[in-house]
Parts: C-alpha cells; structure tokens; sequence
C-alpha cells in the first residue's frame, strides 16, 4: 500500500475511533436534570457522601456519630496490646481501631430482627399514645394513601402498616420493619390528601432509609456483637431489653438526629410527588403545625427540629418541583371520608 | 470512484462499524421493585395488562417518557410506570434472620438496602413475650396484631389511583 495511503488511513481511524468514542461517551452523560440538581446539591453540601442506595433524589448525608459513640470500644484488645507492644504506633492503633468500629457501625441487622424490634416498639406506641382509634372507613383511606406513598418509595418490597392512634395530641411514628402511626389529633390538623400523604411518606422514609436502625448501629449495647440474629436476642433477654430501652428513647423521648428529620422530609415529599400528590403538603403542614397550639406541647414537636427550619429547609429545594401547582391536593376526597364540622 | 478512494472507504467502513455497534447494542437495564408490576400495552394506566413482572427481574429501557418508561422483558415489549422500576439491581435475597457476615462494609450494605422482597407475617415472638413480661395490655398487642392483619388489595388501590387521578393514572 502507497504510503500516504497508510498516512491517511491511520488519521481516519483515529478521526473515528475518536468519534465512536465520543458516541459512546456523550449518551451516558448526556444531560439528565436529576443528576444535575443531585451534583448541584451535593456541592452546595459540607459533607457529600454517596450512599449505595438507589437515589432519585439528592441525599443529604447525617452527620456522623458522636464522639462518643466512636470512642469506646471494647477493641482495644489486640490493637491495644500492639500499641503498647510497639508493633503500631498511636496514629495507626487509632486508625485500626475506628476502622473496627466502623465495621461493627455498619454490621445489618436483617428483615426479620427489624421487624421482631419494630413490632415490640408498635406495642410500645399503642401503650404509650392511647391505643387504636376506632374508625374503619378512616383507617381503610390512611391505608390506601399509606401503602400508595410507600409503593412509590426507596424500599417497597417490604410490608407497611399504617394505624390511628386514639390521642388528641399531634403525633406521628415509625418503628422499623414497616409500622407507621398517625393521631387522630395529627389528622384533625390535616386539610387536604396532598398533606396526609406527605406526612405518611415522611413516616415511610424513616423506615426505608432504616434510620432508627442507623441509630441502633451506633449503640453500645451492641459492641462486640457481630450478628444480631433472633437467636442472639433470644438468649441474651437483657440485650433484647436494652435494645429496646435505647430505641424507644430515641423515638419517644430524644427524637431522631435531626439530619435524619430533615432527609425524611426530602424523602416524604419526593415520594407523594411520585405518587402524583402536589409535593408542598408536607411543607404546608409542618407550617400550619408550628403555628398551631395544639402542635405546641405535643411529643411530636420536642422530638422533631423546629418547625421552621423545616420549612425552611424544604422551601430551599422547592424549584426543583416545577409546575407543583398542577398536581392535585384532594382536599374534597379527604373530608368526604374525614367528616369535620364546617368542613365538606 | 478512483481506486485508492475505494480502498479507503472499504478500509474505513467496517472500522466504524466496529466502533458504533456495541453502542447501538447498549441499552439501559432497569429492575422491577416489587412484585406484580404491570406491563402494559401502552403508556397508559388504563391500557392492557401484557404481563405481570416479578420483583428483581431485570428490563431493557427502550424508551423514557415523563411517567412511563418503555420496556423488553422476557421477550415483550410494554410500558411499565417509571417509580416502579430501579437502576439498582436488588440482592440476592438474605437468610432468614441471619446477617451477611461478621463483617461490614458498603457493599454489604448496599446489598442491604436493595435486599429482596420480604413479607414476614405475625408479630415476632420474641417482640410479644418481650411486650408481656413488660406489663404491655392485651389489648395493645392485639392492636398490632390487628394493624398487621389489614392489608389493602391490589385492585382496591389501583381504584384509588384511578379515582384520585394519581400515580400511573395522573395527567
């Protein structure tokens, strides 16, 4: 072959390898307005972190443990014995040592432990927040809108319950494994679908993201226990106590770290908007519950961040629900079932 | 055409060839969330229901739309509602009430969050003997019993849906 014909021939297959190239490339990271908003986000965040979940949204990562949950340990054994022994030096035992935390930090516990955890605190609640509310049409319409939100959410492979529970007070909780709970009180609040399914999908978002487990992850109850299967809580009844003892505190007395409160209601609006509620619900909710006196008292209340920052926090990433206006509310379904004086 | 000009096109061609054609052949995998996902005949709720798809099977994107995306799956093509379906293939499905080792890591519990469906029924024993030697009513326990024994039927939400112009059924 001539040899400018070889020259030729080589610039061309390069011309095109380039070409193929970009074909390949420029369709994968072709614009997708989800990713743009989650990169957006992520870099307006301190602390980006990816999480191996799926995400449609854009995550806001907790923030991490307190010092004193990474501290303790009960390994200080070998690494200990190695740092006095000369084997590592300080900066690495210490590294050593946070890696096995880390590792026990993030040990699962499995489907069935969370729920055996999650039903004991579902009893829990009812004791401590007036048992069942008795009216079956109302509980059959929390169900539908409950199990369309959770449908449509990060983990719907998974049983949910939805209850009513029979206080006055404005309350709402999630255990693990699928439990949510609303009041009667919380309901008399409530004007539209749009709101009642944000307020559910809120409650949904604590399960799927397992963030009553994340807290449990962190617990000293659990230090130097590998796997927390029903055979381990069967026969330590201590561990199972204190387990409980810690959860239940969390989620009737402390609240939840509130990261995990404002990535719930990300998570809860994202999921009615899915479902094709209008998405400010949940926001206008939160709003009229801190305005309420009712709200004001309520456990809810010193177990969440205020309800401002709430709101406010939600408004902040309000542009990206464009046209929200559109998506319906359903205040008339609601009160047909939900018959309140002066309201139709 | 002169021939040195031919030779070059016969030399180029099957090299584009090469390079376009496991681009074409690239398409985007999906997979159902949960089980009994419809696939439909249009991109439409209320059209035919093709075939009903088990939770993890896997589906080739063909085209996206706002609600729906258009899918191949074992060998028909349809529209599934697009927050039933996830980039995230799940895990295999873990043994029951054991971890995934003694040791952690984030592709264990990635593999966690995506885990396989799981319909666990009744209240845990452990939770009620627990619940018991607590002082927990009666009553209290039924009323979990009671909250895990109401289930929604399919076709009851898919009416719901319907009514509320919600999910696959919203304009």
């Amino acid at each position: 072959m001539h040899k400018n014909n070889l020259k030729i021939f080589g610039v061309s297959f390069f011309c095109l390898w380039v070409l193929g190239l970009l074909l390949w490339v420029v369709p994968s990271y072709s614009f997708n307005l989800d990713r743009f908003l989650k990169d957006v986000e992520k870099s307006t965040q301190p602390q980006p972190k990816p999480r191996q979940e799926e995400l449609d949204i854009t995550i806001e990562e907790p923030k991490a443990p307190p010092p004193e949950a990474q501290q303790n340990t009960g390994n200080d054994g070998l690494i200990g014995l190695g740092q006095s022994l000369g084997i590592f030096d300080k900066k690495t035992s210490k590294i050593l040592k946070q890696s096995v935390n880390t590792l026990q930090a993030l040990q699962p516990i499995a489907y069935k432990e969370e729920k055996a955890i999650g039903g004991r605190l579902a009893v829990e609640v009812f004791s401590r927040f007036g048992g069942a509310y008795d009216d079956p049409k109302l509980l059959r319409y929390i169900n539908l809108v409950g199990q369309a939100v959770a449908d449509v959410s990060t983990r719907p492979d998974i049983d949910y319950h939805f209850a009513i529970l029979n206080t006055a007070s404005p309350n709402a909780f999630a255990t693990p494994g699928g439990y949510v709970f609303v009041s009667i009180g919380l309901l008399r609040m409530i004007e539209n679908e749009a709101q009642l399914a944000g307020v559910l999908a809120h409650e949904v978002a604590h399960i799927s993201q397992k963030h009553a487990l994340q807290t449990l992850g962190r617990s000293r109850s659990l230090q130097g226990i590998s796997a927390l299967t029903l055979t381990v809580m069967d026969k330590n009844p201590g561990l199972f106590d204190k387990l409980i003892d810690e959860v239940s505190n969390v989620l009737f007395t402390k609240g939840l770290d509130k990261n995990l409160e404002f990535e719930a209601d990300r998570y809860g609006r994202e999921f009615a908007y899915r479902m094709g509620y209008y998405p400010g619900g949940l926001q206008n909710f939160i709003r009229k519950l801190g305005k309420s006196r009712e709200g004001g008292n309520s456990i809810f209340m010193s177990t969440h961040p205020s309800t401002g920052e709430r709101y406010n926090r939600l408004k902040k990433t309000w542009s990206r629900y464009k046209k929200a206006s559109l998506y319906p509310v359903l205040g008339k379904r609601f009160f047909s079932v939900f018959k309140r004086p002066g309201k139709s | 055409m002169p021939k040195s000009l031919f030779i070059r096109f016969s030399m180029i061609l099957p090299g584009m060839l090469m390079l376009l054609l496991p681009h074409l052949a690239t398409a985007e995998t999906w997979y159902v969330k949960k089980s009994s996902t419809k696939l439909q005949a249009e991109a439409s709720a209320r059209s035919k229901v093709l075939v009903r798809l088990k939770q993890g099977t896997p589906v080739k994107v063909k085209k996206k739309s706002r609600k729906f995306f258009q899918v191949s799956a074992g060998g028909k093509t349809g529209w599934i509602f697009r927050f039933k379906l996830s980039k995230k293939a799940p895990a295999q499905k873990q043994g029951e009430g054991d971890v995934l080792g003694t040791l952690g890591g984030n592709q264990r519990i990635a593999a966690r969050e995506s885990a396989s469906g799981s319909s666990i029924r009744g209240l845990s024993p452990i939770s009620e003997q627990h619940a018991r030697k607590k002082g927990a009513t009666s009553e209290s326990i039924q009323a979990v019993k009671d909250m895990e024994d109401y289930k929604v039927r399919p076709e009851a939400l898919d009416r719901f849906l319907e009514e509320g112009k919600l999910g696959e059924y919203s304009q």
